[in-house]
């Protein structure tokens, strides 16, 4: 199996994630102070801004106050002494002629009079100075072309009868400057009445309050601008503003707050307002506004915005370089110490990997220190360590045990080569054996060889257990047979010193259920010895089928006793004999249930008929469909041997006698006295005979007392036959009511203390225990028991 | 059959020559009666001259032998042939009785 690991990248390790989440939260933690500390930082600007431009306003204000004082104090005290007719108007010009060659802001001055107020011919009469280079310079005014009487400086005052502020204009005469003339009405005497006689003027040059506008300054690019009481800009930082009309800029591109501010400024009035600037390019900025009181002007200061936040900026600037460098390099720090953290499991990481692919050396990091990340390694270096051993040893074991299993195949293959298998079968006779092991080696054995031409020896065994001792002792077994069955010797003695030497040496006490014949091959006659074996089967021609039930003394290897017995049978032509181990009865299915002799009989019996290798197929077919994939548990072996003909003439010998008797206890005497005889006459011995005289006996009271319900006489018959010399068939029959003795349960007589014991019940178990065969049927309403007894 | 007996001090021996059956085991069932009514409780069953015995027979010595097992006292069986043997070792008998080869063996234990 091959681990599969996800290749680790940066992003999902656990250092970036880590030190991102430490991030957000410093970032988090930092931005609310920053973000309120703006907003009251800002606001606190503002203010200080606003009080700052309002006072620069009212400081300008005052500054263009005391420049233009001068210049109305001095005509208004000119104009209130010429209501007095003695004083004469020269001597008013010189003074006002004087006040302008020393006044910086005055350069020029007129006294316009009324028609013909100083002569019949002087219609118009206005002597005007004016100040060049430090001297004056005087012309009259007033002629057809430049008639003074209809222009504003002259008529305003006039018609209102209080001095007047011109508009700014550009001076047509004299130099380039722009100004501004300020008219006083003259009021004198005259026959005691008050009567406007002219109009005093002074000429003011402009440059110098648009010095004064120019001098202001705010923040970085803030400027000042005075407009008159029609908006036209007096003056501002931009010479190519001048003379334009500022309600004309505010409209041109300005919003509503732009256009409200110009109007109040025009109206007079004073205020702090945020709006868009007057500029071609415009951008939010502020503007403070307050009037210029004597002219009806209006002074404002604008600035912009962002350089009233300007230092806030910067220092926000400033603060944010140092703040995302801080976190550039917490970020970093943090990156690197948790990659230095985790570093350790990345290299864990691959070092599992490596082992996952089968590398059990792959080299672990080293840790010194005793955090988790240590504890880990050093806890994984144990699991390597262990699993590095473990393998080691399974390596080992597997190898070991890939030694062994392939000994035991060695060994699997000795023991079925020992197996007689491509056998000239005689004539007459057919015969075929198989053997199939449930592990690679079993305790079964089989075995068949000419012991001369005329005996054929077979053999069957079960070893009680299973694996390789079995299979030795089934060898010793197998090798012992072959030694001593050889011909003239009686099968009972082969078997007896089989067992002599299986018990010599035998420290594991184990041993092997035998059967095993001497066959004549001629006369079909076999000797046999069953040393605590399973009874063979007999199949008759006729589909009937019984078992050799003889047991001539212990399995082999448990006991040194010499006495083992034997046994005859006597082959009938057609006649199979199948020798079966304990392999097939105990047999599971996947329910586990047993196969069991039942149903060994009633398939063999289905059988009769087939030749041995079909038979001994069929059945082991029969044997697997039943197991259906259960595991077998044990080794089966068949032996199956038929005797198909006597070769030409038979043999074979049958002799019968019969025997008639009524349902009375006394009768009892007849059998034994016919017993007697017929064992004499046939040579059947002492032994065999009581035996028979017992289960008939068993049998013949058990019908005297039971089968009949009235009380009349019936007729009881039994048969005798001798087939060959060795084989004795008792045919019973009587008319009573059906009884199969077969059919009933026998309590297990042995083993059972004194107190439990039954009184009644022996006469069945004889029955089955002496006999060789037990067979029952129902015929013609006879009940028909026919015994067999081999010897 | 016949049935002979025979008192000593030790026990009552009971010979049994010839077949014991079906036919006739009511005669040595009799004989076992008889003995334990009169209080003899100890009694050996000589087998010797014993050549058949069916499973009537069996009976009669099981019983003999439960009855007097009740009443605390012995019973055995000795001489028995080997055919006979047999027949009890079939019977699962010999584990449950005592058997001894010979009359004098068993006297000795009586």
């Amino acid at each position: 199996m091959r681990l599969h690991f996800p290749r680790l990248t940066f992003f999902r390790g656990l250092a970036f994630r880590y030190s991102l989440f430490f991030l957000i939260a410093i970032l988090l933690i930092l931005f609310f102070p920053l973000v309120v500390g703006y907003g009251s930082s800002s606001a606190l600007l503002l203010i200080n801004a606003q009080n700052e431009a309002s006072i620069l306003t009212k400081k300008t204000v005052a500054q263009f106050e005391n420049v233009l004082q001068p210049t109305e104090l001095v005509p208004q005290t000119l104009v209130q002494s010429m209501e007095n007719p003695n004083i004469s108007y020269a001597e008013v010009l010189r003074i006002a002629r004087n006040f302008i060659l020393h006044d910086t802001v005055v350069f020029g001055t007129c006294l316009a009079f009324e028609p013909y107020l100083t002569g019949k011919d002087n219609y118009w009469y206005a002597p005007y100075a004016w100040e060049k280079n430090g001297k004056l310079n005087t012309k009259i005014l007033g002629s057809a072309e430049y008639d003074y009487f209809k222009m504003d400086w002259y008529r305003l005052p006039k018609l209102l009868n209080k001095p007047v502020w011109s508009e700014p204009y550009y001076d047509e005469g004299g130099g380039d400057t722009l100004m501004c003339t300020y008219s006083t009405p003259i009021y004198t005497k005259i026959n005691g009445k008050r009567v406007f006689t002219g109009v005093l003027t002074m000429d003011v040059s402009l440059s110098a309050i648009a010095r004064i506008v120019k001098g202001v300054s705010i923040f970085e690019s803030g400027y000042g601008i005075l407009i008159s009481r029609k908006g036209r800009i007096i003056a501002s930082p931009w010479p190519l503003r001048n003379n334009q009309n500022i309600v004309d800029l505010a409209n041109a591109g300005g919003g509503k707050a732009t256009q409200s501010a110009v109007c109040d400024m025009m109206a007079g009035k004073s205020n702090f307002t945020a709006m868009d600037g007057l500029e071609a390019k415009r951008f939010p900025s502020f503007l403070s506004y307050a009037p210029v009181k004597q002219t009806g002007w209006s002074f404002g200061i604008i600035f912009p915005e962002k350089e009233l936040y300007k230092d806030m900026y910067l220092f926000l600037k400033v603060m944010s370089w140092i703040f995302g460098i801080s976190i550039l390099i917490l970020l970093m720090t943090t990156v690197f110490i948790t990659r230095r953290m985790t570093r350790p499991i990345v290299r864990l990481v691959e070092a599992t990997r490596k082992i996952g692919q089968g590398d059990f050396n792959a080299p672990l990091p080293v840790r010194k220190s005793r955090d988790e990340v240590a504890q880990l390694t050093r806890a994984f270096a144990v699991m390597q360590d262990e699993l590095r051993n473990y393998i080691f040893h399974l390596g080992e074991t597997t190898m070991a045990k890939e030694k062994i299993e392939s000994e035991l195949k060695v060994a699997h293959n000795i023991q079925m080569g020992m197996l007689p298998r491509g056998f000239a079968t005689p004539e007459n006779w057919d015969l075929f054996a198989t053997l199939d092991p449930a592990k690679a080696v079993g305790g079964d054995l089989y075995d068949f060889f000419y012991l001369d031409a005329d005996h054929l020896c077979i053999a069957i065994g079960d070893v009680a257990g299973k694996g390789v001792p079995a299979s030795l002792f089934m060898m010793v077994t197998r090798t012992l047979l072959r030694a001593k069955a050889v011909a003239g010797t009686r099968i009972n003695e082969v078997i007896a010193s089989i067992n002599h030497e299986l018990c010599q040496d035998n420290p594991s006490e184990m041993f092997v259920t035998f059967f095993a014949g001497i066959v004549d091959l001629k006369t079909g006659e076999m000797e046999f010895c069953n040393a605590g074996h399973n009874y063979p089967y007999i199949l008759g021609t006729d589909e009937k089928i019984r078992q050799l039930k003889v047991r001539n003394g212990l399995p082999l290897g448990v006991f040194d006793q010499s006495d083992y017995s034997f046994g005859r049978f006597s082959f009938q032509p057609g006649e199979i004999l199948v020798l079966t181990t304990d392999g097939i009865t105990d047999a599971l299915n996947t329910a586990n249930d047993f196969f069991g002799e039942a149903k060994l009989a009633a398939s063999l019996t289905l059988l009769a008929n087939k030749n041995t290798k079909v038979l001994t197929e069929l059945l082991i077919g029969e044997l697997k469909r039943f197991s259906s994939g259960a595991e077998q548990a044990d080794d089966i072996t068949i032996l199956a041997l038929q005797y198909k003909s006597a070769g030409g003439e038979s043999t074979m010998t049958s002799k019968k006698a019969q025997l008639k008797l009524l349902n009375q206890v006394s009768e009892l005497d007849k059998i034994a006295l016919r017993i007697e005889e017929l064992s004499e006459e046939w040579n059947v011995p002492v032994k065999i005979a009581m035996e028979i005289n017992l289960v008939l006996e068993e049998l013949f009271t058990n019908v005297v007392f039971y089968a009949f319900e009235d009380s009349e006489e019936h007729v009881i018959s039994i048969e005798f036959e001798l087939i060959g010399g060795h084989e004795l068939r008792i045919q019973l029959e009587d008319e009573g009511k059906p009884f199969n003795l077969l059919e009933k349960q026998v309590d297990d007589v042995f083993n059972k203390p004194l107190e439990e014991r039954k009184i009644g019940g022996l006469g069945i178990h004889f029955v089955r225990e002496m006999m060789s065969s037990v067979d029952y049927r129902r015929e013609d309403e006879k009940n028909i028991v026919v015994l067999i007894k081999n010897f | 059959m016949e049935i002979n007996e025979q008192k000593t001090d030790q026990c009552v021996i009971i010979g049994i020559t010839g077949r014991l059956d079906t036919t006739n085991y009511s005669m040595l069932e009799k004989k076992l009666m008889e003995m334990i009514d009169s209080n003899h409780h100890r009694i050996l069953v000589e087998c010797s001259k014993m050549d058949y015995i069916s499973s009537s027979g069996l009976r009669i010595l099981l019983m003999g032998l439960k009855k007097i097992t009740l009443m605390k006292g012995k019973f055995a069986l000795c001489g028995l042939q080997e055919n006979i043997h047999e027949i009890f070792e079939i019977s699962g008998f010999t584990s449950i009785f005592e058997i001894h080869p010979t009359r004098e063996d068993a006297l000795k234990v009586f």
